[in-house]
């Protein structure tokens, strides 16, 4: 059946992401309640065995799509180049980054660079002076309001310490 | 008769007097309340110290005043920028943020603002009249009845799931088997927690929350270069109050809306256990089920904003009525103020009213001030909070992330909490891309482990009867009600569908 270029067949493999995960997680719960007492399976047994139906007729129907040239495996709309072109693919990085480094760098020193670097990549390196004063205003910020003010406890790294010495030395 | 009535005026102009103390917490339970992880319960506990040395009084009025400020304050970020400050602003977006992206965000806060206050306003008002009636729902409503309950709220997934009923369905099944991991709540046999020990006490809301709204939210908005449209951009160079007073109008012209809503709200608020997330969710489905549009929903209606924040304040003045009468508190809130009530030596249930009548009554005044303070000096920055919108994607995405996955951080100050807000972030980014509804999952992690708690202690008392389940006449009712709300409104679209047929058959052919 030749196709419409005006309507191009429905890109599946992205949809299916989610239902392989389900099953995947849902076999994994399984496997982690079999031999546990009744109380812990029933309304898993339940809600896990409808998940697994669900996703079942969600596959039959790709399959079905599939067959009739309805639609391709492809991944075009979870990944594309437009994501390297926004910079989501940078900011994805320095998020992941600003996880793994905010207990050693404290707060406001990681929400600066993280800041400064995201803003940075998402607006191509235009208006740097602007990004980095914005983004110690927003650092800054947060430490007055979050430690110094509420005394929160988030996590605290050289610059903090060094405020908190400076503060209590008047 | 007479004695309350004078000791409730007196306790008017006293709680009246406390303006000082009111109008700057009301700001601060703005800022709390709009920053996920920072809710009036964090906040109070962080602020202890300080409620401690204050009177009984000022500290009792600024902590009322706090939790229905952070309650208010919870919807704000949920309508501009999709991120609700807490669970019970969960489904507020579901409308609120369709009405920002078409440039009418000022519109949705004062809407938002009016209902809420309106809706706080009046169950307070109830709450206070009907007290002994209230503090009796309590007592009524047992693990049965919180099933059917529950299931009012989960039946929303369907409704997200018309679009695509399959993928809906996925979404609010995976979610529900989120919601399930961690112990179980007979045995404490953990389950699915890949090992880890901070998921043995379940998956905990704030990250869940933080990720599959704010997280995956960023990663989408950058594809724009506002959040807003073109026109609504053009529109909103040109700021005004016509749009405030449009958005006032709108939700006083649906008064009798915001009045059932924020009756749900009041009665699922006095059951212990119950909050204002299953109130939301329940009172946006009801509001759905029982609309001339449904089809509407989702695409920034009015009464789909109107009713999950009418319901989430009636919730708020619903928890103190077990607290107050039966010392037993509703929520986490409720629990902090216990404990500063305790501290001050004031004794709980029916005594309340007779020993301190000031302190039971005047927690009640010190909430109605408070909406009523608030809806007076909140409206009129609606105008300037909607500017939000006006700033450029690539300044606000970072800032989101950065301060929402330290906010889910906050609440068990877990670091591992920080990387499942990213995890649930990266779900939710690829739910967003392939067309699953993220507030479907969210759903299902809130509602699944409750209903599963209620469900397990219902079969534990029955012996694994699954017919206790439709023991008891209240839940009786209420199974009737459920099945009602999910068969009237497909009867309903039905039969405005066999009508608008025989109105075009009708129309003579020129």
């Amino acid at each position: 059946m030749p196709l419409d270029p005006k309507d191009p067949p429905r890109q599946l493999g992205g949809e299916l992401v989610i239902p392989v995960l389900a099953v995947a997680f849902t076999l994994y719960y399984f496997s982690s309640i079999w031999n546990s007492p009744w109380t812990a399976q029933v309304s898993a047994f339940m809600v896990g065995g409808i998940l697994l139906l669900v996703c079942a007729m969600f596959f039959l129907r790709a399959i079905l799509w599939l067959s009739r040239g309805q639609a391709s495996l492809g991944f075009g709309n979870l990944f594309s180049i437009e994501d390297l072109r926004t910079g989501r693919i940078g900011l994805i990085a320095t998020t992941v980054a600003f996880c793994v480094f905010i207990d050693q760098l404290g707060f406001t020193l990681t929400t600066f660079l993280f800041l400064a670097l995201s803003m940075i990549i998402l607006s191509k390196g235009k208006s740097p002076l602007l990004i980095v004063a914005i983004s110690a205003v927003m650092a800054l910020g947060g430490w007055a309001v979050f430690i110094w003010a509420f005394d929160t406890r988030f996590p605290r790294g050289w610059f903090e310490g060094v405020m908190q010495a400076v503060i209590a030395n008047g | 008769m007479g004695d309350t009535a004078t000791i409730l005026t007196e306790v008017f102009f006293e709680t009246i007097s406390f303006w000082w103390v009111i109008v700057p917490t009301i700001f601060l339970g703005l800022i709390v309340g709009g920053i996920p992880g920072f809710s009036a319960a964090n906040t109070i506990i962080i602020l202890m110290p300080l409620t401690l040395s204050m009177s009984l009084e000022t500290g009792l009025i600024f902590m009322v005043s706090l939790y229905c400020s952070a309650r208010m304050g919870a919807g704000i970020p949920a309508i501009l920028v999709n991120i609700p400050g807490t669970a019970g602003a969960a489904a507020t977006p579901l409308d609120g943020y369709p009405m920002t992206k078409q440039g009418k965000g000022q519109q949705a806060l004062a809407m938002t603002f009016v209902a809420s206050s309106l809706g706080g306003l009046l169950t307070t008002i109830i709450a206070l009249a009907a007290m002994p009636l209230l503090a009796r729902v309590g007592f009524y409503m047992h693990s049965v009845e919180m099933i059917v309950v529950m299931l009012f709220g989960i039946s929303l997934i369907a409704s997200i799931a018309a679009q695509d009923m399959l993928k809906g369905l996925i979404a609010g099944f995976l979610g529900l088997m989120i919601g399930s991991i961690g112990t179980d709540v007979v045995y404490a046999t953990p389950r699915g927690t890949f090992g880890f020990l901070e998921l043995y006490d379940g998956v905990p809301l704030i990250p869940a929350l933080v990720g599959l709204f704010a997280v995956s939210e960023a990663f989408m908005i950058i594809e724009k270069r506002l959040i807003i449209t073109e026109d609504a951009q053009k529109a909103m160079a040109r700021p005004s109050w016509h749009a405030t007073f449009e958005g006032v109008g709108i939700a006083f012209k649906r008064w009798w809306h915001i009045t059932w809503t924020s009756l749900i709200g009041l009665v699922i608020g006095v059951i212990p256990g119950a909050g204002a997330s299953i109130a939301s969710f329940v009172a946006y489905q009801q509001s759905r089920s029982f609309s001339k549009t449904p089809e509407k929903y989702g695409t920034g209606h009015p009464e789909g904003l109107i009713a999950p924040e009418s319901a989430n304040n009636g919730v708020t003045s619903g928890t103190l009525v077990p607290l107050l009468v039966l010392g037993i508190p509703g929520g986490a809130t409720a629990a902090i103020m216990l404990v500063v009530m305790q501290f001050h030596g004031v004794s709980f249930g029916p005594s309340l009213f007779e020993e301190s009548p000031k302190v039971g009554y005047g927690m009640f005044m010190a909430m109605a001030v408070s909406y009523f303070l608030m809806i007076l000096t909140i409206l009129p920055l609606s105008r300037y909070m909607s500017r939000v919108t006006t700033v450029p994607t690539i300044y606000l995405a970072p800032m989101i992330i950065s301060f929402t996955l330290v906010g889910a951080f906050v609440p068990r100050e877990y670091m591992f909490d920080m990387y499942l807000a990213l995890a649930f972030g990266i779900l939710g980014y690829i739910a967003r891309r392939t067309g699953y509804h993220v507030a479907a999952i969210l759903i299902g992690v809130i509602l699944g482990p409750l209903l599963e708690r209620y469900f397990l202690w219902s079969l534990k008392k029955s012996d694994g009867d699954i017919s206790i389940l439709f023991s008891s006449t209240l839940g009786n009712i209420l199974w009737v009600g459920l099945v009602l709300s999910l068969i009237v409104p497909i009867w309903l679209d039905m039969r405005r569908k066999k009508n608008a047929q025989k109105d075009q058959e009708e129309i003579p052919i020129q």
